[in-house]
């Protein structure tokens, strides 16, 4: 989890495919990010959303549902498979991602992980590339801790937009502080468009599920309204 | 009454009845027969974003014809034989729904050789726009449904699958916009409805990025005097432009008002 300052953005303009933006590519140290390509001496927009200019990194925000792996991205996903010396693991992409039974916290040839088709996991991408399917860890590559990694136990999956995942991630939104101040609950929240839950009681995990996806089209204010109404 | 009298009498009704089928496109006025000048686009009404499970989705209007566009991907292929290792696979579906022809009541399956035709021609014209070379081997499906048929169903499929694949976010280099034009008695019709396409008009159907004015697709049935194709292909670049703007107005509010939805403030 990066934590990046939304103030720290500038939203500039709505932008469709095709449309060119005024950068100049000889700027040195530019870098262009999802959404944008090189065509000639012209950068033009690949994608239908808005500007975003954070330093010299320019990229287009978009409302998109659909999971595209990046190296350093944290998922939450759902065993699907298992191979000889991995697990495959449907985080929401094209293709469904490798899980090494090495990839853990002390995991040797002896001492390997136990999941279960279905169970739920937190995982970070170790590798994306185009033509490879993605890789998943679990554990940080810093250090060789888990640091929360791993399976998800209880709890529910809400499935969202992959820009309501990342506001809820920066704090755009006030909905966690809020929901914080009322009851108690842990969230693990994927870039892919995947936010695992859980509470203390089922009804709480319901609550909480419900106020997260009504929240996800609405403003601060009414995020106030909406917790205010859900948690008496 | 005289068999001769009888005679004369059928011979005239013949002659109206011909009269009236064969019936006029373009009036005293200059008007067609739905009120429209000759080089008039029907109105035009769209939405982004009328499905949730999809990954894109779009509904248009184009007059009586009215189309329903839903994109899913880059997901996996369904089968193996579909892999491209370098690209994804664009699959393109089309279905007539069967209330959709007031006249028509024969049930239209999917493999329906004129459907998949409107489908390959589909595929084609997104084929060099979408940038599949960043999914390769995954797959892209477009799904189409003409709820109501009025004629123009390839313009009006590539131009719902146009705002479905933006609501998707699946890069392109830019957007395509489609439109019809023909040719009748020497007038040169835009987007041709069902009455005008039945009275064997011949019926230009063209893709255009409207940015940078290329053509990506030109589709003809049938046949049409050379010295027609250019002034029928320029009225129907126009038409596309005109449609582009109404759907460039349409995404921009969208995307605007959905970022101002979740806005903070």
């Amino acid at each position: 989890m990066k934590p990046t300052k939304s103030t720290e953005r500038t939203r500039l303009k709505v932008v469709l495919p095709g449309d060119t933006v005024s950068l100049e590519v000889t700027t040195p140290g530019i870098t262009l990010g999802p959404g944008l390509i090189q065509a000639g001496e012209f950068i033009t927009c690949t994608k239908a959303g808005v500007l975003v200019c954070s330093g010299s990194t320019y990229w287009i925000e978009t409302d998109q549902k659909r999971y595209i792996p990046e190296t350093g991205e944290h998922v939450v996903g759902r065993i699907s498979g298992k191979g000889g010396e991995f697990y495959r693991v449907d985080v929401g992409s094209a293709h469904q991602a490798i899980l090494p039974f090495l990839a853990f916290e002390n995991a040797t040839k002896k001492n390997r992980p136990n999941f279960n088709i279905g169970d739920l996991i937190y995982a970070r991408v170790s590798l994306a590339n185009k033509d490879m399917d993605p890789e998943l860890q679990c554990f940080n590559p810093t250090n060789n801790k888990a640091e929360g990694f791993g399976k998800l136990e209880g709890g529910m999956v809400l499935k969202c937009s992959l820009r309501y995942c990342q506001r809820l991630l920066t704090q755009e939104t006030d909905i966690c502080k809020l929901l914080g101040q009322k009851l108690q609950f842990e969230l693990s929240i994927g870039m892919n468009g995947r936010v695992w839950l859980s509470s203390d009681t089922i009804k709480h995990i319901s609550l909480v599920y419900n106020a997260l996806k009504q929240a996800e089209t609405l403003n601060n204010n009414e995020c106030k309204t909406l917790v205010s109404k859900l948690v008496v | 009454m005289s068999i001769a009298d009888t005679y004369r009498i059928i011979t005239v009704l013949l002659t109206l009845i011909s009269l009236m089928s064969r019936q006029e496109l373009i009036g005293p006025q200059g008007l067609r027969q739905d009120g429209r000048r000759a080089n008039e686009l029907r109105k035009i009404k769209c939405k982004p974003s009328v499905l949730s499970q999809a990954d894109g989705s779009a509904y248009i209007e184009q007059g009586n014809t009215k189309c329903l566009a839903a994109v899913y991907g880059p997901r996996e292929t369904r089968q193996k034989a579909q892999v491209i290792h370098n690209k994804a696979n664009i699959n393109v579906e089309i279905s007539l729904a069967p209330f959709s022809m007031p006249q028509e009541r024969k049930k239209r399956s999917k493999s329906d050789r004129r459907l998949l035709e409107i489908a390959s021609a589909v595929k084609q014209t997104f084929e060099p726009i979408i940038m599949t070379s960043l999914f390769a081997r995954s797959q892209i499906d477009i799904y189409l449904q003409i709820l109501q048929f009025d004629g123009g169903t390839i313009q009006i499929c590539i131009n719902a699958a146009t705002l479905a694949l933006i609501d998707a976010g699946i890069p392109m280099q830019e957007y395509v916009c489609a439109c019809s034009a023909g040719c009748h008695e020497n007038h040169i019709l835009l987007d041709l409805n069902n009455t005008e396409e039945m009275a064997d008009t011949p019926e230009l159907t063209v893709a255009l990025l409207p940015k940078s004015g290329k053509f990506t697709l030109l589709q003809m049935d049938s046949r049409l005097h050379v010295d027609k194709l250019e002034p029928v292909m320029n009225l129907a670049a126009l038409g596309c432009k005109e449609i582009y703007e109404t759907l460039d107005e349409t995404v921009r509010e969208n995307v605007k008002d959905l970022f101002q939805k979740s806005s903070p403030y």
